[in-house]
């Protein structure tokens, strides 16, 4: 045969590759016989079956970083979680104001912008704004506002020292704040907002509108016993008189330029409850050691035998189950708690180790409400841990990265408040748990 | 000619090829794939006894007049539905059933022929919800079963024709192919403060096993044309590859086949033939699982519309009726099918195609209660030989 021009052909050709991209479609029955049902079983596994031992770490992050502050005083005298009474909580707020402002701008008698550089500052007060939800009180409390005589550091200053730092530690003259000189007094009432305003006196503004003073620092606290107040917002407001337009009042604000909380006491840590949360923060470290082979569960041996061998891909669910337990008063939650759960990266390196990424921060599941931890307590919770019981099983991450087998229980942002939550531990009688919902097939 | 060959190898490769879909057999191998060309799908042929030199992966011996290197590629596209019970549904794929290669090796004046057929295929998902007992708990479970794969027989094959009335042919082939199962279940999420997990399961095998195949035809008169052919397979087994366990093992019964054309005028010919396969005694599968039925038939007519000095146009038509091999329930599974075809033979000398291209429509419907599927399903073959 001798070669010929095929136009015919090629274009068949073509036509049956085109043909051949034809969408699919699978038929597809809702049909009890093509399908074998899976096999699901949920088992609980005891404390000593899933871990090899726990730890509490505290001392992560300051009062500092939390961004607001608290006023307490005798709030929540009591036991805590393993019984050890405790005096109540006595906690003051530390602010720091910047400069006054030398120059304003006002709207002049022809409605114009103008900035005047000669205002003069009539009275102030200083403005305080309360959490009313995260505030624990009966009704009006008195707020004090002390002046601040010591130099302190906004970042590490606490109940006992100034300064509290690695490399220098400078005590107060006197714990909470060193010695104070009380500026002025207001009563704060719930009832008729979440403000109050705390007047200055003349002298005081005229000395601190003066550029050259670096320390315009207050200290806020109560006498008032019983209340743990939750400071949210601290600024001086300056009534201003311009001279352009002197027939005006004008509100100047003046911002805080650090703000922190100093308390007392600090928690004790606990022998062998798990605590969770607080500020500085409280972290529980599980060590991990989940089976590879099951056996003993009745429901799991009647359907597939017994031993049975586990996989990551089987685990479709899995919750550490954890009892509360009443803490402290003075630091009982107050508002939702939210935790986390994070792979310990470098388990020899606790309690400065690094972590790993959050596994609740997108897909929730670490929402405590307060109730749970109010007397009696003893309520069973469950953080889901499906993601790194998963990565155990596997001996790698989703992505191919290394595992650890420690875990650690933290608050979502460290600190998050100065409550901390708290949970039986290995000794009690509800010891943790781990809750497995796991999955089999048997074909089609 | 080159060109046209590189694009039928492409097309070959270049989408993935898709598998038959039935329901039936979901608790065996699947559906049997009739890998045949368009001038049998359109004759009604089961691929055996059409006159004429052509490739066929189940007559072996139709090769041995074969005088240059010839390729020959053949896609299916289907369009069906299908009613199991109170539900109904589609299914749409394309496929290629069937690639042949035939090269005469003049001093043995014989034909090796390679070929790439399907043999037994199957493609559907399957859903189901229940309530389940979690715990103590009632939950709801959704479970998707899919199942997609199916075995080919790759054969080698020679063809030689003795003397101007008998021609034999055999083949030696092996099962190739792979069978991927995916299951998935998914549990209501009521029950815990984050969402479940989905479980997925994915478990794979490949086909082994060897088949063996001899044939006869004779041309005792030149308006007569015979053939028949005997195929053995060894067992079908499933391998599991890495992460699958579970090894499967079918016994394949011994295939008898048989067809023959009249020439009624220079230009109408009518055929006939038959395949015996009988399943019954056939182990590895489950209980009730294959039909009792052995026999399959079927006939047509082809004539030849025009008919120039190198090319012509041949029409067909023609009706099969198969008797698939695995029941969907109790009943033995029945498929019938009619058909229309038409032949577009670019380059013909001396009765035989050296370019060529064979369209088939099939109308068809299968049975086996509960299940009904009816498709239309298209044949496109190419046939090109070079020197």
């Amino acid at each position: 045969m001798t070669h010929r021009s095929m136009p015919a052909p090629a274009l068949a050709a073509a036509a049956l590759l085109t043909l051949g991209g034809c969408t699919d479609e699978i038929p597809t029955a809702m049909r009890d016989e093509l399908v074998q049902p899976g096999v699901a079983i949920e088992i609980t596994l005891p404390y000593d079956d899933f871990v090899t031992s726990t730890a509490v770490h505290g001392g992560y992050g300051r009062t500092s970083q939390l961004g607001g502050g608290v006023v307490a005083h005798e709030f929540g005298p009591g036991p805590d979680e393993e019984g050890v009474e405790g005096p109540g909580l006595d906690a003051a707020t530390l602010v720091r104001f910047g400069h006054f402002p030398p120059t304003i701008t006002v709207v002049d008698t022809a409605g114009t912008n103008r900035i005047d550089t000669l205002p003069a500052f009539e009275s102030a007060e200083i403005l305080v704004r309360f959490d009313t939800v995260g505030s624990i009180l009966d009704g009006p409390v008195e707020i004090t506002a002390h002046r601040v005589r010591e130099d302190w550091d906004p970042v590490s200053a606490d109940w006992d020292f100034a300064v509290d730092t690695l490399g220098a530690m400078v005590p107060w003259s006197e714990p909470g704040g060193g010695e104070v000189e009380e500026i002025a007094r207001a009563v704060w009432d719930p009832a008729a907002g979440d403000t109050v305003q705390i007047v200055l006196d003349s002298a005081l503004i005229e000395e601190w509108k003066d550029s050259t003073v670096t320390s315009r620092d207050v200290r806020l606290s109560t006498n008032d016993p019983g209340v743990r107040l939750r400071v949210t917002l601290v600024r001086i407001l300056l009534n201003t008189v311009p001279s352009i337009n002197p027939d005006t009042l004008v509100r100047v604000p003046v911002p805080t330029t650090a703000a922190t909380f100093i308390y007392a006491p600090r928690p004790r840590a606990p022998a062998s409850a798990l605590r969770v949360g607080g500020a500085p923060a409280w972290r529980t470290i599980f060590n991990f050691n989940v089976p590879r082979f099951l056996n003993g569960h009745p429901d799991l041996c009647d359907a597939l035998g017994c031993p049975v061998a586990i996989s990551a891909d089987q685990i479709s669910y899995a919750g550490l189950q954890l009892t509360t337990v009443a803490g402290s008063p003075a630091f009982a939650p107050s508002d939702t708690l939210i935790l986390d759960v994070r792979m310990v990266t470098a388990p020899d390196f606790l309690p400065k180790s690094p972590l790993g990424p959050s596994t609740l921060s997108r897909r929730g599941g670490g929402i405590l409400a307060p109730e749970v931890f109010r007397p009696p307590a003893g309520q069973v919770v469950e953080i889901p841990v499906t993601e790194l019981v998963r990565d155990q099983l596997r001996g790698e991450g989703a992505a191919g990265g290394p595992v650890t087998s420690t875990l650690a229980l933290l608050s979502i942002l460290e600190p998050w408040s100065i409550e901390y939550a708290s949970f039986a531990g290995r000794t009690s009688r509800s010891p943790p748990s781990l809750r497995l919902i796991l999955n089999f097939s048997r074909g089609g | 000619m080159r060109p046209i060959i590189l694009t039928a190898l492409l097309a070959v490769a270049a989408p993935a090829p898709a598998v038959a879909q039935s329901f039936l057999g979901y608790r065996a191998l699947g559906y049997p794939v009739f890998a045949t060309g368009g001038r049998a799908v359109g004759t009604g042929n089961l691929g055996i006894g059409l006159a004429g030199t052509e490739f066929s992966a189940s007559d072996p011996a139709a090769s041995a007049g074969m005088l240059l290197p010839t390729i020959s590629l053949t896609m299916q596209p289907t369009w069906g539905t299908f009613e199991v019970g109170d539900e109904s549904g589609v299914s749409n794929t394309t496929r290629f059933p069937l690639i042949g290669v035939g090269f005469p090796v003049r001093q043995a004046r014989g034909v090796a022929t390679f070929s790439v057929a399907g043999y037994m295929e199957q493609r559907w998902a399957g859903r189901r919800t229940d309530i389940i007992d979690l715990a103590g708990r009632q939950v709801l479970a959704e479970d998707e079963f899919e199942t997609s794969g199916g075995a080919s027989v790759a054969r080698f094959g020679w063809a030689q024709r003795i003397g101007p009335v008998v021609s034999v042919g055999v083949t030696a082939g092996a099962y190739v192919g792979r069978l991927e199962q995916f299951f998935e279940r998914t549990l209501d999420t009521l029950n815990v403060p984050t969402d479940v997990r989905s479980f997925n399961e994915e478990r794979r095998w490949r086909y082994g096993g060897y088949n063996l195949a001899a044939g006869l035809s004779l041309d005792p008169h030149e308006l007569v044309h015979l053939a028949g052919t005997v195929e053995w397979s060894s067992d079908i087994t499933e391998h599991p590859r890495p992460g699958t366990e579970g090894r499967n093992s079918y016994s394949i019964p011994l295939r008898l086949s048989g067809g023959a054309t009249a020439r009624l005028t220079p230009r109408l010919a009518m055929n006939g033939s038959v395949a015996y396969q009988d399943w019954t005694g056939a182990e590895g599968f489950p209980d009730g699982a294959v039909s009792t039925l052995a026999l399959s038939y079927g006939g047509g007519v082809e004539w030849t519309a025009i008919q120039a000095e190198t090319r012509s146009l041949p029409l067909r038509a023609g009706y099969r009726r198969i008797a698939p091999p695995f029941r969907y329930g109790t009943q033995d599974p029945v498929e019938t099918v009619w058909s229309l075809g038409v032949g577009v033979n670019f380059v013909e000398l001396q009765g035989r195609r050296y370019g060529w291209m064979d369209l088939a429509v099939e109308r068809g419907s299968r049975t086996s209660h509960p299940l009904t599927e009816r498709f239309w399903r298209a044949t496109i073959s190419l046939g090109i030989s070079r020197s």
